[in-house]
């Protein structure tokens, strides 16, 4: 008789035990991580996106990490951009999160209002903020608390391909006073040229920065202060008009092709990276990879209608921020590699623009003297554009992410004629209040 | 002992009915030997794997998706209690009406055409080609194949703007469209990588077919019935239990149906949510939008679509399948 009702109660403790542990799961990770500061080894995981340039430069930066602290091994975790965050929120659901995460502004608030990173202003003996750039280093900040650091500077661009103006016979437009109907003109013409062999531009009608650059020309904002929505409809309707006019026009392809583009991961492999397009709409840190994959010197030109309407519209981003995951084992630890890729020469020598122009600097202004043509192109561009940029645009809001898909989605609408861009303009507006509320 | 026949309902057909084995005399249940104890112990023992998984992997998780459908839930944060919420959300919710749209679309074309397809392949192969085992294997291979990334991917090349249809099509000088990146087509091109997985289908049917007696064929044509008559008179009928089966099966899968949509739409059921299927859309409420408790609350509700569709299923079988006796 005794055998039997022990076993039962075991199992039964098992199955309680167990399902404790798969529900609570996470509540407290990282019991076992408090060897900071002892000899042990300590193993970090550095997560970001990008190609394939950005997994070598970066790897070199973690080798040159790794000799000057020879206790900690970094491991990198990196995927393309659209695959990222799926992966990303998928494993600090989980538990499991990176210990160093690259973060984008759009993401950030999410993550930091959520508890998911680490208040980094607790660890500025370790992270030497003095020389970052200040024109970005606020937007790491979210409800009093330091949640990112910004790596460098970056700015939009509009991207021309030289050899592939040549061949249609266009003259590329003087970018200081080009208007969107020259921009439209201009790729209705080389795709005319061409006879369809190359298309004048890529649609570009599924990306915000576009939009907000439009909207801050006619002297709104994509996002107030408040996170709330402050441009007019009419704005909006108004930039998926000009991509109608390209789509008719053969300037950009049909919308099929276009939609095609648009799920494409890397930029190496679109149509501006398979010469294929004359211009397409990228930020000014992916020239390197672009160029790298057309095999020409592709040239930068600024968005266009900045000088067209009330004010000028083009702003430096933040080109990525690196954060710390609330539940890392070594926080000291993380802090260091941050501190590393920020500060360092070593660092920046490696990675040098790859993640914008550095937000150090003294950093910035040390490398200037030896880059390589694309960064040289990259940093007079960004020079350039000082004039034109007038303020930075407010952060944006918690649920900013989903505008990535919600933008997308509703330019396919347009393209296929489904949506007016009147109608797509409203459905916008609601569909990202709805996110963002 | 009654007369009452038993009619074999969960025996495949053309099986003989077991004979019921006479149980071997117990041991009183209360008075175990010491062996039986121990091999009591050990059984447990052996089942401790599959029980532990069936907990931590399946029941658990269950559970508490059930408990999470109720609460608003981050990921991030501990969840937060809101009853029926998410449940009342979903009626306005307009993409996931869409969602349910695409879904019982792609469930209700794809699993009647796969099946008659499987069935017609099967039904050659079993009028004695040469080389069966052959064609079996290259029928069979897409089934084995079908649900993986690599297909998916492939798929989203043969169906692209620039893919083989457009170029074949070219060739006889039509200019073809994107298939995948058009919203009236996108759902058709997953439509027809469903109903190119027959081979699982066909498989069981071939077996089905190989379980009707012959005699019933012979005694058929010596009344004079030609070859529809046979088919539609003594295959058919003979075959329902396996149809019911692979039906009920069919649309479980389909209904589940993630990784083609998530590959080809680069996981935005895009263009324009045409291939929006229900298991994505509650990926991205869960893991796009950290919605993870309306994300549950959805799984909850397909788990009832899943389970209604099922038992309209049983119960119209009763009409219409024919176990044999």
């Amino acid at each position: 008789m005794s055998g039997r009702p022990r076993r039962t109660s075991l199992a039964g403790v098992l199955a309680v035990a167990l399902l404790a542990a798969s529900c609570g799961g996470g509540g407290d990770g990282g019991g076992d991580g408090d060897a900071a500061g002892s000899d042990e080894q300590v193993t970090l995981r550095f997560a970001w996106w990008g190609s394939d340039e950005r997994r070598e430069l970066t790897e070199a930066a973690i080798a040159a990490f790794e000799e000057q602290h020879p206790d900690i091994d970094v491991q990198g975790e990196y995927i393309e951009w659209s695959g990222y965050w799926d992966r990303l929120a998928t494993q600090v659901a989980a538990g499991d999160a990176p210990d160093v995460i690259t973060q984008e502004e759009r993401f950030l608030r999410e993550y930091a209002g959520r508890g998911a990173l680490l208040d980094l202003s607790e660890y500025e003996d370790t992270i030497d903020l003095s020389q970052l750039d200040p024109l970005v280093t606020g937007s790491g900040e979210v409800d009093g608390g330091l949640f990112g650091v910004p790596s460098g500077v970056n700015a939009y661009v509009v991207y021309a391909n030289p050899e592939l103006f040549a061949q249609a016979g266009v003259d590329l437009p003087d970018d200081t006073t080009w208007t969107w109907d020259d921009y439209i003109r201009i790729a209705n013409e080389i795709t005319a040229a061409t006879a369809g062999e190359v298309f004048g531009a890529m649609d570009y009608g599924g990306n915000e920065a576009g939009l907000k650059i439009l909207a801050r020309q006619h002297g709104q904002e994509m996002y107030d202060a408040n996170g709330e929505l402050a441009f007019d409809p009419a704005t909006l309707a108004q930039w998926w008009e000009y991509s109608l006019q390209l789509r008719d026009g053969g300037g950009a392809p049909q919308a099929t092709m276009s939609a095609e583009q648009q799920d494409t991961g890397s930029p190496e492999q679109t149509l501006l990276g398979t010469n294929r397009a004359a211009m397409a709409w990228y930020w000014s840190n992916t020239l390197a990879a672009l160029s790298g994959a057309s095999g020409t010197e592709l040239q930068l030109l600024r968005p266009p209608g900045e000088h067209e309407r009330e004010r000028t519209g083009n702003y430096y981003k933040p080109a990525m921020h690196y954060s710390v995951s609330a539940r890392t084992a070594h926080p000291e630890e993380a802090a260091m590699l941050v501190d590393f890729l920020l500060n360092d020469p070593a660092a920046i020598d490696a990675i040098r623009s790859d993640r914008g122009l550095p937000a150090n600097l003294e950093q910035r202004e040390r490398i200037l003297a030896d880059l390589d043509e694309h960064q040289v192109a990259e940093a007079e561009y960004l020079d350039e554009i000082q004039e034109d940029v007038v303020d930075a645009p407010p952060a944006p809001p918690i649920g900013a992410g989903q505008v990535v898909d919600i933008i997308k989605r509703l330019n396919i609408e347009v393209l296929f004629d489904r949506l007016s861009p009147d109608e797509a303009a409203e459905q916008f507006i609601s569909e990202v209040e709805a996110a963002t509320g | 002992m009654t007369t009452v026949p038993t009619s074999s309902r969960d025996q495949a057909p053309g099986e003989p009915p077991p004979e019921a084995p006479e149980q071997p005399p117990e041991p009183g249940r209360g008075r175990r030997s010491p062996l039986a104890k121990r091999e009591g112990r050990v059984a447990y023992l052996f089942l401790a794997p599959w029980f532990i998984g069936m907990v931590v992997v399946t029941i658990g998780p269950i559970l508490a998706s059930l408990y999470l459908s109720f609460t608003e839930y981050s990921l991030l944060q501990p969840p937060e209690w809101l009853g029926l919420e998410n449940y009342r959300r979903m009626l306005e919710d307009e993409r996931l009406h869409t969602a349910l749209r695409v879904t019982f679309t792609y469930v209700l074309v794809s699993v009647p055409l796969q099946l008659a397809l499987a069935l017609a392949l099967a039904f050659f192969l079993d009028r004695g080609v040469r080389g069966l085992s052959v064609y079996r294997s290259v029928y069979y291979l897409p089934s084995l194949l079908g649900g993986s990334v690599a297909i998916a991917i492939l798929w989203r090349q043969i169906f692209g703007t620039e893919g083989l249809i457009n170029q074949l099509l070219g060739l006889v000088g039509i200019e073809g469209q994107g298939w995948v990146s058009h919203p009236d087509h996108a759902l058709s091109t997953l439509i027809v990588l469903n109903v190119w997985t027959f081979g699982a289908p066909m498989v069981i049917f071939l077996a089905g077919l190989r379980q009707i007696p012959a005699m019933y064929y012979e005694a058929a044509e010596v009344d004079g019935a030609g070859g529809f008559t046979k088919f539609w008179r003594i295959t058919v009928p003979l075959l329902t239990p396996i149809i019911f089966f692979n039906l009920v099966l069919q649309i479980i899968g389909s209904f589940q149906t993630f990784t083609q949509a998530f590959i080809v739409s680069g996981g935005t059921g895009g263009p324009a949510d045409s291939t929006l299927f229900y298991t994505l859309y509650t990926y991205q409420r869960g893991f796009g939008s950290f919605e993870m408790g309306y994300a549950s609350a959805l799984a909850w509700v397909l788990l009832i679509i899943i389970a209604g569709f099922t038992a309209v299923n049983f119960l119209a079988a009763k009409r219409w399948v024919h176990y044999g006796d």
